[in-house]
């Protein structure tokens, strides 16, 4: 009785700890696969985070959240997003699009949002496997 | 005799390990370490500014350098002034001669892989451009 049994007590703290690190990387694991354009790019700290994310498909199909959204409602919510942002924020928009998919898509995207007043964009990359560009 | 080797029998009986809460904990650090284990690519940003024809940011009275991608023979060809160039590292190489100060504005035909953008983006970069923008062409929905 006098000694404590730290096994059980272990596997709580584990249980614990697990639960977590799966709650609080939830957003990443969000993101949809897409074949990204391969460049180096610049690293940016996890904790930055950018207003907006937006897969493009091959086929130009637009996600938001991971849900095929349409032009006009990424626009809705982005105007909704400057307007919150006031005039002191910065609101810049991630795109994650297919690197095979045609520049259109993206043009068509980027006039949308240029119209509610987005000034920066960022183009998500991964590193090239064998250096290739 | 065979009281006391049964009596020693006991002994490491109760001495020995609990296996099943070994075994628990043993799982749990497996899983703690699959799951704090980053299997995804790493992802990486290009940033850069948004302009529009005849209009969107002005963050310099200079005239930036302007990239127009295009295809040509159905290979990506960036053209610069009257220099063309065919991959990143030519690209970088004709950038690096030009002055950064102004900045750099990329412009492409719509039916250009997205890529070319992003290596142009990289090739800008690389070069010393700071500013970096993207003027996107007018297009039908």
């Amino acid at each position: 009785m006098k000694n404590v049994d730290l096994t059980p007590m272990i596997d709580v703290v584990f249980q614990l700890i697990i639960f977590f690190m799966f709650t609080s990387q939830f957003g990443e694991l969000r993101r949809t696969e897409v074949d990204l354009p391969r460049e180096q790019g610049e690293e940016e700290p996890a904790k930055v985070q950018a207003a907006m994310i937006i897969d493009i498909t091959m086929e130009g199909v637009f996600r938001f959240e991971s849900k095929e959204t349409s032009l006009l409602e990424i626009e809705r919510i982005a105007a909704a997003g400057i307007a919150n942002q006031g005039e002191s924020g910065v609101f810049d928009v991630l795109i994650r699009p297919d690197r095979n998919a045609p520049v259109a898509h993206l043009d068509r995207l980027l006039l949308r949002l240029s119209n509610v007043g987005v000034q920066k964009w960022k183009l998500a990359t991964v590193e090239a496997d064998g250096g290739a560009s | 005799m065979t009281r006391t080797r049964s009596m020693r029998r006991r002994r490491s009986q109760l001495g020995a390990l609990p296996l099943t809460s070994m075994i628990d904990v043993v799982f749990l650090l497996l899983v703690f370490f699959l799951v704090t284990a980053d299997f995804a690519k790493k992802e990486n940003k290009l940033p850069a500014a948004l302009q529009t024809e005849g209009g969107g940011v002005s963050t310099s009275d200079l005239q930036p350098q302007i990239i127009k991608i295009s295809l040509m023979n159905g290979e990506t060809t960036y053209t610069i002034g009257q220099v063309r160039c065919t991959d990143r590292e030519s690209l970088e190489s004709v950038l690096k001669q030009l002055p950064s100060e102004p900045g750099v504005a990329i412009k492409s035909e719509p039916d250009v892989p997205i890529q070319a953008i992003a290596t142009a983006l990289q090739a800008a970069k690389n070069a010393g451009f700071a500013r970096r923008s993207y003027v996107p062409g007018e297009t039908r929905e």
